[in-house]
């Protein structure tokens, strides 16, 4: 058997795409159809620039790469390949002779061949694997997996010098530089390969090349064949719904209820430990699947049965009568209302109390979140709450976050949307009177808060620009009008009111919580977050306010996370780690069966603290195939964190992180000159700010700054409408503003790469 | 008249127009402006702009790559020239990426935007080690020597060029710039190195404005 394989049939690919993302450059760029040009002029000579080689070779861990979790002697392949010094030569000549755009394309095209070069590695390990009768367990990529080291000794070992001409540097460079160097850690079990680069589990999260495929799901049903490409961290369930599948999972997609279930009749796919809890042996071998928990890494064919016809269905229009509710409203519950004095003891102050006031008159203050919907009645000249009521936001249905909605939006659904959210506040309003008592004839005012899409939503405006650059909404001032004419019905005789945004990211739910904190009057520089998939920031005080919006997905909210979890009872919401014993408190002390988002922050930051996850985010090998186990459920199945949930979080913290700073930078400030930091929303109020700061979510400066105030987009609804100046103190408040946009600010991409690690100080 | 045309080319330049600043400046030259100027305050001034924009992120690499070929584009034309009227650079800098380094990107592109602030530039490439540095210097009678390293295997390189320097008793005839990933200012003040900078514009912006400062002195 043979011990080095030389790799032929090379066939290294440009692409356009990649290319053009490695150079920064954007189709809204004014160079962009110029740089395309010059890249088509350059494209056939770079092709013949390429000299792509390759060899892997059959060896061991050496000494000098020893260390504890591959010691000497450990089984390996080490595994070259180059295009040659043919581009980057070109690359350098061209700058030289100052052109500097084909300088920067040659060089961003050999990377590009380079990348392609892996489709036909992995083919011939496996080829190697085969006759060796060996699997590969892990790929280790330098400096991240292995020491820089091992260029020199697969250099060495694989005699690059003689078999091809490379040459390595003092600093451990292969030159040409356009080489890459990958070790395969090997097993006995042949059946295992996991040979190629997953972008998944990589740590070098801003990597330009990163690209996790979009795989492709076919829809069997009744004999016709319906297929859709599932996103980047797409569940098969939220790509169901993106597509107009009907849905009604109680539980919300987390796993629970078993309402989502499908057949998957072509394609592998991992089965989830949700899926081991509600079905059995033999079903899990046909192929059912929990869709809410499927993640596939391949393309795959699904049917869902006869039976259950009732659960799936095509979205034609709202929700029909008798559907059941996604699930109780307990998170936002017990977020509402927070941010405003008064409205406790709600029970107390029930039905029928005061429906004796005859003169008394009435106003509700509303804040649509894009989950959920809260609502509160106030009192006559007093504004005291009389009694709040909360409820999902069903356009759910159509998406969980602002960007599918727009979609959906602009799909088509835009009626179907707005008569969603006006049901739900009707509804909603309907329940607020009965339940107090109030006759609707009393309610003089409504005031809505809510981000920008949710008040475009609820207006029937066009979403086209705002999901686009320069992202500009239809209309965010001060929206008034009759309650016929924004909610579609006449339940109450009352002016209605959508409260203004600053831009398409900042909306009206931030404006309002600067109304409630009272910013158009402070002094002293404050900061407001609002952390929820998008996280919202404001910085500054009366003279100057900084806005800016950062997208930091859904982790916070338990989203992503292979066992996250709403915050419902029995999810793991605050977890301890000390000498490897896990101890783990669960919401109303129920028997654990997930984790939500507060318990995310806590494992992370508790593996972290242990060191079982490593300051890159690297998880201990130990627990790299199945997770690090925190707990058991009532059935006896794990409940886990895995690298992919580490990653996750990386992302999310690094998000809001680079946020703060950027707006610290531009402002001109340091952490000492922030008064307070104000957390809105229902995760910010249960979240231990002690370990989000641990996790590197705010820097160390902010200890003893960070103060949760809940629902603060309710609280500034509410100040709307009981205190007479709020409407010139926002005028003040939107005079002073300014927006930050992250995604163009070089700044930003910093402090987010700088924010992405777990490293002290 | 002659404002107008230098304020065209700046303009085209700023847009990346090649052509058209080539063919203005040749206009230029026809109507007896002065070089200098067509340099100074129609290529440069231009290059300048973009190079602001480019470090308040208001434009991306491609639009700079862009405006500075249509840079060379312009001082190509008008090199002859400059020669004839004896036209002197701001000043001069020899670049390079230190011994072991084969990266040149980064270098590159400073080396770009420093053409671009009117300074002479000796571009050493890649792998560049001390004696070479300096002996290149002591030549061409540099002011500045700008070193790059992306690695932290090959940082402490720096260190060496800036020990030879003050073996050999040059340290304060040189300004010396050091910039890359791995670096930061607290390397740049432990090493003893004058100026570290974090981007390509900055880059230029300190070495032209180190170079004056001591001329002026």
């Amino acid at each position: 058997m043979e011990n080095f394989y030389e790799i032929d049939k090379l066939c290294p690919k440009i692409e356009l795409k990649s290319v053009l993302k490695t150079m920064d450059c954007y189709e809204d760029s004014p160079v962009y159809e110029e740089v395309v040009e010059e890249y088509e002029d350059h494209y056939e000579e770079a092709m013949r620039l390429c000299d792509p080689v390759g060899v892997i070779g059959f060896g061991e861990i050496p000494a000098e790469l020893a260390n504890k979790k591959y010691p000497e002697g450990t089984k390996v392949i080490y595994a070259v390949m180059s295009v040659g010094n043919g581009l980057k030569e070109a690359s350098t000549r061209a700058f030289q002779e100052g052109d500097y755009v084909c300088g920067m394309l040659y060089d961003a095209m050999a990377d590009s061949a380079l990348f392609s070069l892996d489709g036909r590695l992995v083919e011939k390990l496996r080829e190697a694997c085969s006759e060796h009768q060996v699997g590969i367990k892990r790929r280790l990529e330098a400096p991240h997996d292995i020491s820089m080291k091992v260029q020199k000794v697969a250099w060495e070992y694989l005699n690059l010098k003689e078999r091809f001409g490379i040459r390595i540097s003092e600093g451990l460079m292969y030159d040409p530089v356009k080489t890459s160097c990958q070790v395969f850690v090997l097993t006995e079990d042949p059946e295992i390969f996991k040979a190629q680069h997953d972008c998944r589990n990589c740590p070098n999260l801003t990597c330009k090349m990163r690209n996790i495929p979009e795989t492709e799901v076919t829809v069997l049903k009744d004999g016709k064949r319906n297929a859709f490409l599932l996103k980047d961290q797409e569940s098969v369930m939220e790509g169901l719904i993106r597509n107009g599948y009907k849905f009604s999972a109680f539980c919300g997609g987390n796993g629970l209820c078993g309402k989502c279930k499908i057949r998957v009749t072509e394609g592998k796919t991992a089965i989830s430990p949700e899926d081991r809890k509600i079905f059995s042996e033999e079903e899990l071998r046909d192929g059912w699947r929990l869709s809410c928990k499927l993640f596939p890494k391949r393309d795959l064919t699904i049917t869902f049965d006869l039976n259950d016809e009732s659960d799936f269905e095509i979205l034609t229009d709202h929700r029909e009568e008798g559907d059941q509710d996604w699930t109780e409203g307990k998170t936002a519950a017990e977020g509402a209302g927070a941010g405003s004095d008064g409205a406790e003891n709600i029970g107390a102050e029930r039905a029928g109390e005061y429906a004796e006031d005859s003169d008394i008159s009435y106003d509700i203050a509303v804040d649509i979140g894009t989950t959920t919907i809260a609502m509160q009645l106030l009192k006559g000249t007093t504004g005291k709450a009389v009694h709040t009521v909360t409820t999902i936001n069903h356009q759910r249905a159509y998406g969980a976050d602002v960007i599918s909605r727009m979609q959906a939006s602009m799909g088509g659904k835009k009626e179907a949307l707005r008569q969603s959210i006006q049901t739900d506040l009707t509804e909603g309003i309907k329940r607020l009177l009965e339940e107090s008592g109030v006759e609707a004839g009393k309610v003089r005012r409504v005031a809505i808060g809510g981000n920008t899409t949710m008040g475009h939503l609820l207006m029937g405006y066009d979403c086209d620009t705002l999901g686009v650059y320069p992202f500009t909404p239809v209309n965010i001032d001060f929206i008034e009008g009759s309650f016929q004419e924004i909610l579609g019905n006449d339940l109450l005789d009352a002016s209605t009111v959508l409260l203004p945004g600053i831009s398409t990211y900042v909306g009206g739910d931030i404006v309002s919580g600067l109304l409630s904190l009272g910013f158009d009057s402070r002094e002293q520089v404050c900061l407001l977050v609002d952390l929820g998939t998008n996280g919202e920031m404001a910085l500054g005080n009366r003279d100057k306010i900084m806005v800016t919006s950062t997208a930091a997905g859904p982790a916070f909210e338990g989203g992503n996370i292979s066992c996250g979890m709403g915050s419902v009872a029995g999810a793991i919401c605050s977890v301890k780690i000390e000498d490897g014993t896990v101890s783990v408190k669960t919401i109303r002390d129920q028997a654990p069966v997930g984790l939500c988002g507060t318990g995310v922050v806590e494992t992370v930051a508790e593996l972290v603290k242990e060191e079982i996850v490593e300051d890159s985010g690297l998880l201990d090998e130990e627990y790299f195939e199945d997770g690090f186990p925190l707990a058991k459920d009532p059935e006896g199945k794990e409940i886990v964190f895995t690298q992919q949930d580490v990653r996750e979080i990386q992302l999310a913290k690094a998000a809001v992180r680079g946020g703060v700073e950027t707006l610290l930078v531009r402002y001109g400030i340091s952490y000492d000159d922030v008064h307070k930091v104000y957390l809105a929303g229902g995760f910010g109020y249960k979240l231990d700010t002690e370990k989000a700061i641990a996790i590197g979510m705010f820097p160390e400066e902010f200890q003893g700054k960070i103060e949760a105030i809940g629902n603060s987009s309710l609280a500034g609804a509410v100040e709307y409408l009981t205190e007479q100046d709020s409407r010139e103190r926002i005028g003040k408040i939107l005079s002073v503003s300014t927006e930050i946009n992250l995604s163009a600010d070089k700044d930003f991409n910093e402090f987010y790469m700088d924010s992405m690690f777990f490293e002290k100080g | 008249m002659a404002a107008a045309i230098i304020e065209e080319i700046s303009d085209y330049l700023q847009k990346g127009r090649a052509k058209n600043v080539k063919k203005l400046v040749e206009e230029a030259l026809e109507q007896g402006i002065n070089p200098k100027e067509i340099l100074n305050e129609g290529l440069l001034a231009g290059m300048m702009i973009v190079g602001e924009k480019f470090k308040n992120n208001e434009v991306f690499v491609p639009e700079v790559l862009v405006a500075a070929r249509a840079m060379t584009a312009g001082i190509t034309i008008l090199e002859p020239k400059l020669i004839e009227v004896g036209n002197e650079p701001v000043g001069k800098a020899v670049v390079g990426t230190v011994k072991g380094d084969l990266h040149d990107i980064g270098k590159n592109l400073v080396v770009m935007m420093m053409k671009g602030a009117g300074l002479e530039i000796i571009d050493l490439g890649v792998d560049v080690d001390a004696d070479t540095f300096i002996n290149k210097a002591e030549e061409v009678g540099a002011d500045v020597i700008g070193m790059s390293a992306l690695l932290t295997t090959t940082m402490p390189n720096m260190q060496t060029v800036v020990d030879a320097l003050k073996e050999r008793g040059l340290r304060d005839k040189y300004i010396v710039m050091v910039g890359g990933a791995p670096v930061n200012q607290t390397f740049a003040d432990q090493i003893g190195a004058d100026y570290y900078t974090a981007d390509a514009t900055s880059a230029a912006e300190t070495a032209k404005a180190a170079i004056l400062e001591r001329k002026a002195k």
